[in-house]
C-alpha cells in the first residue's frame, strides 16, 4: 500500500498528470492508466526489453522505474515514435519493409532501442547496433531480419 | 504506506535514513532498489531519493584524483574523456555492466551501495585503491572501496550514511585492465571478473595486484601471492605461476552460472590472460 | 489441372511472394491487440495460490484471511470445484482426464495450482492469495522417472500404478540376431532436461458466461481443444462455448492443449461474473515445459558405417499430469529412429510421471531430445570407424521407396538434398586453422519429423459482393504469419487481389486440431484449395447460362458475376481431414502408416571453442529444410533461421533446474535465452523446393530445431575431441569433457 502523489510527465509530447502510489513502476502507468499498449512487462528483470521507453532520449527499463522518480520528465513510447501525420518513422518503416516481426511483442522495444542508437551515434556501424541491441530479446528469433533493417538504415544514414 | 521524498540536501537525506534504518531506503537510479522490492526482499516505508541533491553527479579532476559523483550512471562513466583517459579499466567495467538500459539509470553509487557479489565496477576500483567518500549524520568519512562491502549485499555503512563519490589517485605509470567471462548468455551476469592493476618502474614490477569478483561474495585481492612477482619483469613464468596460486587459494561460490570447480578454472585463466594484458 | 472454373477468374501471382503481413504497422509500432491486452466490462481478476510442495495431501485450506481482506470477492478451491453442481466432470486433459483446474485431494508438484482467489483488482487479488493458507501432509516424492518406475515409489494417480504415462514399442528383424553378430558395436546415453519455450505474452484467459453459454478469451494454439473439454467439463453442448484467440505473443508450445482455460471458466461460472487470470512470469515457468528425456542408443555397423541393427530406449519425463505424454511418447518412437534405413530395429519409448511440472509441447516437440541422441551417436559412430560423418549418413539416408522402420513406404524424402546443401554452406571438408587458446570445428545433423496422421482442419471462405473475402479458420498466429500465409493460399486458389482477402482470428465458428506440429501451412492448402474450388464451381455454373456484355476473351470477375445474378455472397467450405492410421492401434506392436508427410531438416554449424573456459562461441550456422512449396519466402526462413535460435539456447546453457522437487530458476535472469549477441550475424537457412508447381506444401516452423544441439555437440567434438552427452552443453560440461573430469 502507498500514499498518492500527483506528478506530471509528459509522454510522447503531451503533458499528462496522474495520481499514482510511490510503488507503481512506470510500465503500469503507462500501459494501464494511460493505454500505451506497446509497454510490455515481461520478465520484470530489466532484462527483456519489451518495457523500453526513451526518458529523456536514452533508453531505460520502465518496469524498473518508479513513475515518482520520473516526475517532470520526458517519455516517448514506440506510438510517439510515428510522424504526425501518422506515417511510420525511418526505423519503424525499416522494420516493416525488412519483415523485421513474427509475433512481434518485442518489436515496439527493439525500435526504441535501433532509434536511440541512431540518436547518440548517427554514424554507427551494423556491428555497433547489434552490440547496443543485447539487451533486447527476441524469442522468435527475429534477430536476423532485424539486422537487415538496420542494414538497410546503416546504408542510409551514411548517404 | 511506501512514501517517496526527494530531500534537497544531504543532512536531510541522511536524518531521514538514520530515523529508520530498516524501513528508509535511498533509492540513486533504483534498478537494483526497484528489483528487489519486486521480489519482494525488501518493503521499504520511505524512499529517500538522491536525485534532487546538488553535486552528486559528474566527474571532476584535480592535479591528483579523478572524483566521479555517487549519482553518476555507468553510460557516463563509460563515456567519459578523463575516465578513458585515466582509468580506462574503469570505462571498461562500466560499459559492460548489465545492458545498456542499467547503464542509462544505475549509478556508480547505487551499485556500490548494493554490494552485489556478481558486479563489475567493484572489482575494478579495488584494484585501483579507490576511496568511497561517505557522508552520514556523524558527518563526512573516507575509507576504502576494498573496505565497503562486508558480504552478499552488505555493506559496512552504518546508519544514515550515504555514499557521495568514487575517488581515484591519478598515475601516468600505471597500468589496469578487467577481463569479464560470462558463462552463458551474452547479457549474463558477469561468473568471474578479474582486474590487474600494474606498475613499472622501468622493466620491473613495483606494484602488482590482482582482484576477483562475482565468483566470491565480496571482491578479493591477492596481495600475498602477487607479492612474489615484485621485482621482477611479469614474464610468462611468473604470469603462470601467479594465476595457478589465486586459482587454488580462492574460495569461489556456486550459482546457475558455475560451480565451485569451474570458477577455480576460469579465475585461473582470467587472471592469466589480464596478466598477460599488463605485461610489457 | 484445368477445370472449366478456371478461365472465370484472373490467377493472382501470389505464392512465393514476400508479402507483409496485414497487419504489419501495427505490429512494428505495438497497437497489435494481444489477448493480454483485453479487458472485458466487469470483469474481475484472479490470482492462483501454488503447492510449496512436490507432494501432498489437502488438510485444509483456511480462506478466511483472504476473504477478510478488502476487495477480495471470492476464493475457489478445489473442494469447491469437485462439489460444484455446474461443474459436472471436473477432471480435464487431452489424453487422460486427470487433472482438475485446482488440486483435488493431493498437490503433485511444487506449483501445482491449490485455490483461486477472485478479486476487485490483480493488487488485491495477490495480497489476497498470500493470506490463503493451506494446511499439507508432505508425502514422498520422486523426481527423476528411473526413480518412479522403481517398485515402491511413491505413486501419483492412483489409477495409474508404476506412474505409467504411455508405452509403445516397436520391434523388426531379429535385433538380437543382428547385434550378436555384429562387428562394430557402439552404445550411449544422452540426455536433455527440461527447458521452457519463453513466450513473452503470458498465459491469459478471460471467461465470462451469459445464462449457458460460455464466452472465453485465451492465449491458446488449440483453440478447439479448449472448446471441446469446456464442453465436457461443464457438460453443455460445445456449440455453446466460443473461444476466441487474439494473435499471440510467442506460442511454441507453451499455449498447447489446456492450462488456465478450465479454473478461469469455473471461477467464472461459480460467481456470474466475467474472471480474468494472468500469469506471472515465475508462473509461466511453473505451468507447462519441454519434456525431460533419457535416450539410450545401441547400434550395430558394419566396417564401413552401414546400419544393420538398433537398439532405443527412450524415457520421457512426463510431469505430474498426463496432458499429452501418454500419446506424445509415441510420437517421439516414431521420431527417434532418425532419417536412416534400420533393417532391424528395437525401439521402447515410455512416459513416466513425476512430481514435476506437467511437460506438455514444445517447439521440436519430442524431436528435440531424440535427435540429438541419433545425431550425436551417428558421429560418435563414424568417428569410432574412422569415417568421415558426411559420407556415414550418406550411406544410411533414407531415399523414397525405401521402408521405414514402422514399415512404411517412405514418400517425398529429400534427405541428401538437405544434407548437401548444409554440408556446402558450411564448407565441409574444409577446416580451417584454429587461433591459440582455441579450437574450430564444424557439425552436421539431418532429422526427421512426422505429421500425425488423423488431423482436421476446416475452413469457410466467403465472397462477398463488394469482392471481399473472409475466411474463416480455427488457426492461430503466433508470429509465424499463419493469417497471412492463408491470404495468400486463398488469393492464389480464388484468383483474386490479395488486398481483398481477410483472414479473421479464430472464434470456433471452424475446426482445427491444432496450430503445432507444423502443420498448418500443408493443411489448409488443402482445406482453403477445397474451398475455393467450390466457390469457382458455384461462379462457374451462374456464368454458364449467361452472358455477358464484355468481350468473349476477358473474365468477368466475382463482383460482377454476383451483381449479375443478384446474390449477396459465395460461399465455399473445405475441410482437410487426414486418414487416422491404425499403425498406433496396438502400443506394443506399432507399425503401419504414420505420417502423412515427412518433415526433414539439416543445420550445419562451425563453432570455436575457448579451450580453457569450455566457452562455446557459434561461428557460423546454415539451415536446411524441405519446404516443398513456399508461400512466403520471408516467412519460410524466419520460422527456420527462428528455429535454429530456439534450438541454441537449450543446446548450450537452457535448463529448467530441480533442487529438492522445486524449480530454482524460474525467471530470465536465472534462465537465459539467446541474446543477438550469442547468434552468429552469418546466421542463414534454404527453403528448398519441389520443381513441380502442385508439390505438397511442408510445414517449417519446427525442421531445424532439432538439428541444432547435435550439429553443435559434433561441432565441439571434432574441434576438441570432447563429447557432451548431456544437454545443456554448458561451458563447464564442455570444459569437463575436454579435461576429461567428470562431475
Amino acid at each position: 500500500m502507498s500514499s498518492n502523489s500527483q506528478l506530471t510527465l509528459s509522454v510522447n509530447g503531451n503533458h499528462v498528470t496522474v495520481e499514482v502510489p510511490a510503488d507503481e513502476a512506470l510500465v503500469h502507468t503507462l500501459r494501464d492508466r494511460l493505454g500505451l499498449r506497446s509497454v510490455r512487462p515481461t520478465c520484470g528483470l530489466g532484462i527483456c526489453g519489451t518495457c523500453t521507453v526513451q526518458l529523456d532520449g536514452v533508453v531505460v527499463s520502465s518496469c524498473l522505474l518508479l513513475t515518482v522518480q520520473v516526475s517532470g520528465r520526458s517519455i516517448r513510447t514506440s506510438e510517439g515514435l510515428t510522424n504526425d501525420d501518422g506515417s511510420l518513422s525511418r526505423v519503424q518503416q525499416a522494420f516493416v519493409d525488412n519483415g523485421a516481426y513474427q509475433c512481434a511483442y518485442c518489436i515496439p522495444g527493439m525500435v526504441m532501442t535501433v532509434e536511440a542508437c541512431f540518436a547518440e551515434s548517427p554514424n554507427a556501424s551494423v556491428e555497433e547496433v547489434r552490440e547496443y541491441l543485447a539487451g533486447n530479446l527476441c524469442r522468435c528469433g527475429t534477430y536476423v531480419s532485424i539486422l537487415e533493417a538496420v542494414t538497410e538504415l546503416v546504408k542510409g544514414e551514411r548517404e | 504506506m511506501t512514501r517517496f521524498v526527494e530531500p534537497r540536501d544531504l543532512q536531510e537525506a541522511c536524518a531521514i535514513l538514520a530515523d529508520d534504518e530498516w524501513g528508509n531506503k535511498v533509492i540513486s537510479g533504483g534498478t537494483a532498489l526497484v528489483l528487489m522490492m519486486r521480489q519482494g526482499l525488501i518493503a521499504p516505508s520511505t524512499l529517500v531519493s538522491i536525485g534532487r541533491i546538488d553535486d552528486l553527479d559528474g566527474i571532476r579532476k584535480d592535479d591528483s584524483r579523478i572524483t566521479i559523483g555517487a549519482r553518476t550512471t555507468h553510460t557516463a562513466i563509460a563515456a567519459s574523456a578523463e575516465v578513458q583517459r585515466w582509468l580506462p579499466s574503469l570505462a571498461d567495467a562500466c560499459s559492460r555492466v548489465g545492458n545498456v538500459r542499467v547503464r542509462n539509470v544505475g549509478t556508480l553509487g547505487g551499485n556500490l551501495a548494493e554490494a552485489d557479489y556478481a558486479a563489475d565496477p567493484p572489482t575494478v576500483l579495488v584494484g585501483l585503491d579507490a576511496l568511497c567518500h561517505v557522508i552520514g549524520p556523524h558527518g563526512a568519512r573516507v575509507l576504502p572501496v576494498a573496505d565497503l562491502a562486508t558480504g552478499f549485499y552488505t555493506t559496512s555503512l552504518g546508519p544514515g550514511e550515504i555514499i557521495t563519490g568514487v575517488s581515484v589517485l591519478i598515475d601516468e605509470h600505471r597500468v589496469s585492465v578487467y577481463e569479464k567471462y560470462v558463462s552463458r548468455s551474452s547479457e549474463d551476469r558477469p561468473c568471474v571478473g578479474v582486474s590487474a592493476t600494474a606498475r613499472y618502474d622501468g622493466t620491473s614490477l613495483d606494484q602488482l595486484n590482482v582482484v576477483v569478483g562475482a565468483a566470491v561474495a565480496v571482491p578479493r585481492r591477492f596481495d600475498e601471492v602477487t607479492a612474489s612477482a615484485l621485482g621482477g619483469t611479469l614474464d610468462e613464468t611468473a604470469r603462470r605461476d601467479i594465476a595457478a596460486a589465486i586459482g587454488e587459494a580462492i574460495d569461489p561460490i556456486e550459482d546457475a552460472r558455475g560451480s565451485a570447480w569451474y570458477r577455480r578454472k576460469v579465475t585461473a585463466v582470467l587472471v592469466k590472460r589480464a596478466l598477460e594484458r599488463v605485461s610489457r | 489441372m484445368t477445370t472449366s472454373a478456371d478461365t472465370l477468374v484472373r490467377r493472382a501471382r501470389v505464392l512465393g511472394v514476400s508479402l507483409p503481413m496485414p497487419d504489419a504497422a501495427d505490429r512494428v509500432v505495438g497497437t497489435l491487440e494481444y489477448t493480454v491486452d483485453h479487458s472485458v466490462e466487469g470483469m474481475v481478476h484472479a490470482r492462483l495460490v501454488r503447492s510449496p510442495y512436490p507432494h501432498a495431501r489437502i488438510i485444509d485450506v483456511d480462506v478466511s484471511g483472504a476473504l477478510a481482506e478488502d476487495g477480495v470477492l471470492r476464493v475457489v478451491t478445489g473442494a469447491d470445484i469437485e462439489t460444484a453442481v455446474e461443474i459436472p466432470n471436473p477432471f480435464f486433459g487431452l489424453t487422460r482426464r486427470d487433472q482438475a483446474p485446482l488440486a483435488i485431494g493431493k498437490v503433485r508438484y511444487v506449483g501445482d495450482p491449490v485455490a483461486l482467489v477472485v478479486a476487485e483488482t490483480p493488487q488485491t487479488a495477490r495480497a489476497g492469495a498470500e493470506s490463503v493458507l493451506v494446511d499439507y501432509d508432505e508425502l514422498a516424492y520422486v523426481v527423476d522417472p528411473k526413480d518412479a518406475l522403481v517398485p515402491d515409489a511413491p505413486v501419483l494417480h492412483d489409477e495409474w500404478p508404476g506412474n505409467e504415462c504411455g508405452e509403445w514399442r516397436l520391434d523388426r528383424g531379429d535385433v538380437d540376431g543382428a547385434m550378436s553378430n555384429a562387428t562394430h558395436l557402439f552404445e550411449a546415453t544422452y540426455t536433455s532436461p527440461m527447458a521452457n519455450a519463453v513466450p513473452f505474452e503470458p498465459h491469459v484467459a478471460i471467461a465470462v458466461w451469459v445464462d449457458d453459454f460460455l464466452e472465453v478469451w485465451t492465449a491458446t494454439q488449440w483453440p478447439s481443444a479448449v472448446r471441446g473439454e469446456l464442453a465436457h467439463m461443464f457438460d453443455i453442448d460445445p456449440g455453446k462455448v466460443q473461444v476466441r484467440v487474439f494473435p499471440l505473443g510467442g506460442g511454441y508450445g507453451a499455449k498447447s492443449q489446456l492450462k488456465i482455460e478450465p479454473v478461469v471458466a469455473a471461477a467464472a461460472r461459480m460467481m456470474g461474473r466475467p474472471v480474468r487470470l494472468e500469469l506471472d512470469r515465475d508462473e509461466v515457468f511453473l505451468t507447462t515445459g519441454k519434456h525431460p528425456a533419457r535416450m539410450n542408443i545401441r547400434t550395430a555397423v558394419d566396417a564401413e558405417g552401414r546400419f544393420i541393427a538398433r537398439e532405443i530406449d527412450l524415457l520421457y519425463n512426463g510431469g505430474a499430469y498426463a496432458v499429452v505424454t501418454p500419446k506424445a511418447v509415441a510420437q517421439g518412437l516414431l521420431r527417434s529412429i532418425g532419417p536412416y534405413r534400420f533393417p532391424n530395429i528395437r525401439i521402447r519409448s515410455r512416459g513416466v510421471y513425476t512430481n514435476t511440472i506437467p511437460s506438455g509441447s514444445f517447439r521440436g516437440a519430442m524431436t528435440n531430445q531424440a535427435a540429438f541422441a541419433y545425431e550425436s551417436h551417428a558421429d560418435e559412430i563414424a568417428a569410432g570407424l574412422g569415417i568421415d560423418p558426411y559420407e556415414l549418413r550418406e550411406r544410411n539416408l533414407l531415399e523414397d521407396g525405401d521402408l521405414f522402420a514402422s514399415g512404411q513406404v517412405m514418400h517425398d524424402i529429400h534427405f541428401r538434398e538437405l544434407l548437401q546443401d548444409v554440408a556446402k554452406v558450411i564448407g565441409w571438408g574444409k577446416e580451417r586453422a584454429s587461433p591459440a587458446g582455441k579450437a574450430i570445428g564444424k557439425g552436421l545433423a539431418v532429422i526427421i519429423k512426422t505429421t500425425p496422421p488423423g488431423t482436421r482442419s476446416e475452413v469457410r471462405v466467403e465472397v462477398h459482393a463488394d469482392g471481399q473475402v473472409l475466411v474463416h479458420t480455427n488457426s492461430v498466429d503466433m508470429g509465424q504469419g499463419v493469417l497471412g500465409t492463408l491470404a495468400q493460399l486463398t488469393a492464389h486458389h480464388l484468383g483474386v487481389d490479395i488486398e481483398k482477402v481477410r483472414v479473421r482470428d479464430p472464434d470456433s465458428s471452424t475446426f482445427d486440431s491444432m496450430t503445432a506440429g507444423s502443420r498448418t501451412t500443408f493443411v489448409a492448402d488443402h482445406a482453403i484449395g477445397e474451398a475455393c474450388e467450390s466457390i469457382r464451381r458455384q461462379a462457374a455454373e451462374i456464368v454458364a447460362g449467361r452472358s455477358y456484355g464484355s468481350d468473349p476473351g476477358t473474365t468477368p470477375d466475382y463482383e460482377e458475376i454476383m451483381r449479375e445474378a443478384s446474390i449477396t455472397a459465395l460461399i465455399g467450405e473445405g475441410v482437410y481431414q487426414s486418414t487416422p492410421s491404425d499403425a498406433l492401434s496396438n502400443p506394443l506392436d506399432v507399425k503401419g502408416e504414420v505420417a502423412d508427410h515427412w518433415h526433414q531438416g539439416a543445420v550445419a554449424v562451425e563453432v570455436a571453442v575457448d579451450v580453457e573456459t569450455g566457452k562455446v562461441e557459434i561461428l557460423r550456422c546454415h539451415g536446411a529444410a524441405w519446404a516443398g512449396r513456399v508461400v512466403n519466402p520471408i516467412r519460410a526462413r524466419q520460422q527456420s533461421e527462428g528455429s535454429i535460435i530456439f534450438g541454441m539456447g537449450p543446446a548450450l546453457f537452457e535448463e529448467v533446474i530441480f533442487v529438492d522437487g522445486q524449480v530454482s530458476n524460474p525467471n530470465l535472469s536465472d534462465y537465459m535465452i539467446p541474446s543477438i549477441v550469442d547468434v552468429p550475424i552469418n546466421l542463414t537457412s534454404s527453403s528448398l523446393e519441389s520443381p513441380d508447381p502442385d508439390a505438397d506444401i511442408h510445414g517449417v516452423g519446427e525442421m531445424t530445431i532439432p538439428a541444432v544441439a547435435p550439429a553443435i555437440a559434433n561441432a565441439i567434438a571434432r574441434a576438441t575431441g570432447a563429447r557432451v552427452r548431456d544437454l545443456p552443453m554448458t561451458a563447464e560440461r564442455v570444459l569437463r569433457a575436454i579435461l576429461g573430469e567428470p562431475e
